[in-house]
């Protein structure tokens, strides 16, 4: 805890009159990335900007590189908090924009310049220097705002949206950027999105902000495999989820048959079994039976939807054996794909 | 629509009056036509332009436009920093400062000789508070050669133009450039130094030259609030036009105009100024 | 938390430049015989004010000449300024730019030079002391600063809508009418107000054009406070404030309304 470049302690801020963010908590280490995965409107940027000292706290505490900063304005934080669009001075030169946080901290006149000519080129953008911000590119902005934000050495960075609104291109050229400046810097890194996608490729862990509080916080690989609820699973859009009961002995019955799954042990009770179209197969054999109402094609894969009884269920099939639409297939679960949660 | 052609047709339509008023007292000026013609001769311009008071009323006229212009956009500026946030307290003060907006510049002066005469209502208050006796006492500020009632009445008309501007550059750019500059760790004073500030002159250049130009050609204020001598330009200009002896009267044509020559440079001055940093426009 | 101190000093400072020449026209409008040093009027009449209600009097007929002076003006000006306006929104480059400076010159003219050259053209047009050359006058500098205000109002208009009527198989006047003309109803009433106040506050033209036969409320102001006659010259300065506040006032409360930016 103590190494930690940023910690948040039941932080509470408030959205407009309404009550907001309630207890959030989560830490990071310098050189780590955190995503932090919501729905628009859950109220990613107010958390972001109530740690940047840019918002109202009505609770808890901020913590940058172990001091209390939550009573201090946003300028003595060390932190940066970046917009989603690059927001560069229009009256400095890129150099001078880059240069920025370093004259405000009043550092000697040849040590702004090596410094800030270093970010520049650490984003390959050396020999913009001299250029008005006007003059650049949307991706060559990014990469400015990024330098101009890490060049400085600050404890933590919070990026709000960085690709939301990017091609695939610029996408990369972004991402690669903030890779890179954070491994130079070593700053940590707090990353809002709306997009799964986008937090898959940035983070080493993901919180998922749901209701006002941080619902879960896992690495990607962990989160996507065992949702830890199910309002939790909808929002990863996992499509399908089996209500059933779990028996004393820890086996787990619905519709498609008795699965024993592995992980921690269920109370008995109502459950329900959430788990992705690749989980699923239409089998030769079997004995669960499903008739097919829809065909889904994707770019990356093909599912069909087929009702068992009354629940439809999203399978993975394989384009070479289609069944039609209509027929009655027999499906098979694979068990280890399947996480059971409390109803 | 067919645009290109018609709309620079009709910007000359409309700037036609002082396009033809411009080569009317060029022409004058050089005595071709006009009261006291007298056939083509630069004799005129160079006595006219050689009259101690021709420049003494020109210099004053644009220094007192000067300091009214600077002090106008200092309290614009004083106003729309100190006073941009939502609360109510912040948007009853901008409400305020944007009060004398339509007040016509002869209301403006009339009140200024009301409250700033020797006798107005200030010589009274100073009175009341036993700082003078006689109205004579009272420093003179209108009608006196430090023109400082002059100055004020026009900062007061015309400050609420230029606040306008400084709000909407502020609430627009300025409040995320602010943001971004905070989050860099800009305190306060760098902030307005190196962020605001700069935002500020830029954006609000244009209308700066605006109001100048406005103020230095103004009859009304300086009819009530200006000394006779040195004699404002458009007062000077006015006072050769009608005067009795017809041979003076075409000196108007070369003030007439000079001035006008200053308009069209604060013109041009004005449409460089927007078009320079026209990305700071918000 | 320190910085309240000051910025009620500041809020209390504007108050007071806002209140204070407008509290001191309405007093002086209806004092008695008001001298130096006494603080308040030792006695009230409201002869001044009955001046302006009365036709025999200067101040009446003079406030209803500029009273229809403006609004001709304010017609006239945005009905010449509107397609001035569109015209130079769909320029770009060198033309536009020149081509707002155009319309920026009469704006920025000296008005006593810009008078004595319209002086001269109203006589020649033998409208030299009549209402409609002083109308005309006032119209020189309020059509460039209305193309200007159009200008601007064109340049924010997304033309797509006129286009999507287009398609649609509307005619170029139907589209002005139907499409237009409505949706830039609350502009064009601004531009009118606008060129009414620049109207009703006009003096050096007033006086050059119309060479003493015309009237106009300011220039009896002026004429009021050069003469001394306080009483009158306040009561006219208020009558030449009061509406443009009103206008500003209203327009504020419709735009809270509306929740729409305000001018």
């Amino acid at each position: 805890m103590s190494g930690a470049a940023l910690a948040v302690e039941r932080l509470a801020a408030p959205f407009g009159d309404q009550p907001g963010l309630d207890g959030i908590d989560f830490t990071v280490d310098p050189g780590r990335r955190l995503v932090i995965a919501g729905a628009s409107g859950a109220g990613k940027t107010t958390l972001l900007r109530a740690i940047a000292g840019l918002g109202p706290v009505t609770g808890g505490r901020v913590l940058v590189r172990g001091r209390d900063v939550t009573a201090r304005p946003a300028e003595a934080r060390d932190v940066v908090y970046l917009h989603q669009t690059p927001l560069l001075f229009p009256h400095l030169s890129v150099l001078e924009n880059v240069a920025f946080p370093l004259r405000v901290r009043r550092m000697p006149e040849a040590e702004v310049r090596a410094r800030a000519a270093h970010a520049l080129e650490l984003v390959q953008l050396g020999g913009l220097g001299s250029r008005p911000p006007r003059a650049l590119s949307g991706g060559q902005r990014h990469r400015v705002a990024l330098a101009r934000a890490l060049v400085a050495r600050p404890a933590v960075l919070l990026l709000d949206e960085p690709l939301a609104s990017l091609d695939p291109t610029l996408r990369d050229e972004v991402r690669g950027a903030i890779l890179q400046l954070q491994a130079e810097y070593g700053a940590a890194l707090v990353v809002v999105t709306h997009d799964l996608d986008e937090a898959a490729l940035l983070a080493d862990r993901i919180g998922v902000l749901l209701e006002r509080r941080l619902a879960q916080l896992a690495p990607p690989g962990e989160l996507f495999r065992q949702p830890a609820s199910l309002a939790v699973a909808r929002f990863l859009g996992i499509p399908n989820a089996l209500p059933g009961r779990v028996h004393g002995d820890g086996t787990f019955e619905c519709a498609l048959g008795r699965i024993a799954p592995d992980g921690a042990a269920l109370r008995a009770g109502p459950a329900v079994a959430v788990f992705r179209p690749e989980a699923l197969a239409v089998a030769d054999r079997g004995a669960i039976r499903a008739r097919i109402v829809e065909i889904r094609h994707r770019v990356r894969d093909t599912t069909a939807i087929a009702l068992v009884g009354e629940t439809p269920l999203e399978v993975r099939i394989d384009p070479a054996r289609m069944p039609a639409p209509g027929a009655i297939v027999a499906l098979e679960l694979h068990p280890g794909s399947v996480t059971v949660l409390e109803a | 629509m067919r645009p290109g052609r018609w709309g620079l047709a009709g910007a000359v339509l409309v700037a036609a009056p002082v396009l033809v008023g411009i080569g009317y007292t060029a022409l004058g000026a050089v005595g071709v036509v006009g009261v006291g013609a007298q056939g083509f001769g630069l004799a005129r311009i160079g006595r006219v332009l050689g009259e101690r008071a021709v420049w003494s009323g020109l210099g004053w006229t644009l220094a007192v436009a000067t300091a009214a212009t600077a002090l106008a956009t200092a309290a614009a500026v004083l106003v729309a920093v100190t006073f941009r946030s939502t609360r109510p307290g912040d948007r009853a003060a901008r409400a305020l400062a944007l009060v004398p907006l339509p007040v016509p510049q002869i209301v403006a002066a009339a009140a200024a000789v009301l409250l700033l005469g020797q006798s107005g209502y200030l010589a009274r208050l100073a009175h009341a508070l036993g700082l003078i006796g006689a109205p004579e006492q009272m420093p003179p500020l209108v009608y006196d050669r430090s023109g400082v009632g002059l100055i004020l009445a026009l900062a007061w008309k015309e400050a609420p133009f230029l606040s306008l501007i400084a709000f909407s550059l502020l609430a627009v750019r300025g409040a995320a450039l602010e943001e971004v500059a905070r989050s860099l760790g800009a305190p306060a004073a760098e902030r307005f130094r190196r962020v605001t500030w700069p935002l500020l002159w830029r954006g609000m250049l244009p209308a700066i030259i605006a109001v100048f130009i406005v103020q230095a050609g103004a009859y009304e204020a300086a009819a009530l609030l200006a000394p006779s001598d040195p004699l404002a330009l458009p007062l000077l200009t006015l006072e050769r036009y009608t005067d009795l002896d017809l041979a003076r009267r075409a000196d108007a044509f070369v003030l007439g105009f000079v001035g006008m020559l200053l308009a069209a440079l604060a013109v041009a001055a004005h449409e460089w100024a927007r078009h320079r940093w026209e990305l700071l426009e918000p | 938390m320190t910085r309240r101190l000051p910025a009620a000093f500041g809020l209390a400072a504007l108050a007071l430049s806002a209140c204070v020449p407008l509290a001191l026209l309405g007093l002086w409008s209806v004092a008695g015989a008001w001298f130096y040093p006494a603080l308040r009027p030792p006695t009230f009449t409201l002869e001044a004010w009955r001046a302006l209600a009365s036709a025999r009097a200067r101040l009446g007929p003079a406030a209803l000449a500029s009273l229809g002076l403006a609004l001709a003006n304010g017609a006239l000006a945005a009905a010449v300024a509107f397609p001035v306006g569109r015209a130079l929104a769909a320029l770009a480059g060198w033309r536009r730019r020149l081509g707002a400076a155009l319309v920026f010159l009469p704006v920025a003219a000296p008005p006593i030079a810009l008078g004595i050259g319209l002086q001269y053209s109203a006589l020649v047009l033998g409208l030299g002391g009549t209402p409609l050359g002083v109308l005309l006058a006032h119209a020189v500098p309020s059509v460039g600063f209305l193309s200007l205000y159009f200008l601007g109002i064109f340049t924010a208009f997304d033309r797509r809508i006129e286009d999507e009527a287009r398609s649609l198989g509307a005619s170029p006047a139907q589209i002005l009418r139907r499409v237009t003309l409505p949706l830039l109803r609350r502009p064009i009433a601004e531009a009118v107000l606008l060129g009414m106040l620049i109207s009703w506050a006009q003096v050096p033209l007033t006086q050059l054009v119309g060479g003493g036969l015309v009237r106009t409320l300011p220039l009896e102001v002026l004429a009021y406070v050069r003469s001394g006659q306080d009483r009158y010259a306040a009561a006219g300065a208020l009558v030449l404030v009061l509406p443009g506040l009103a206008a500003i006032a209203a327009a504020r409360i419709a735009a809270r309304r509306a929740e729409v930016p305000p001018l």
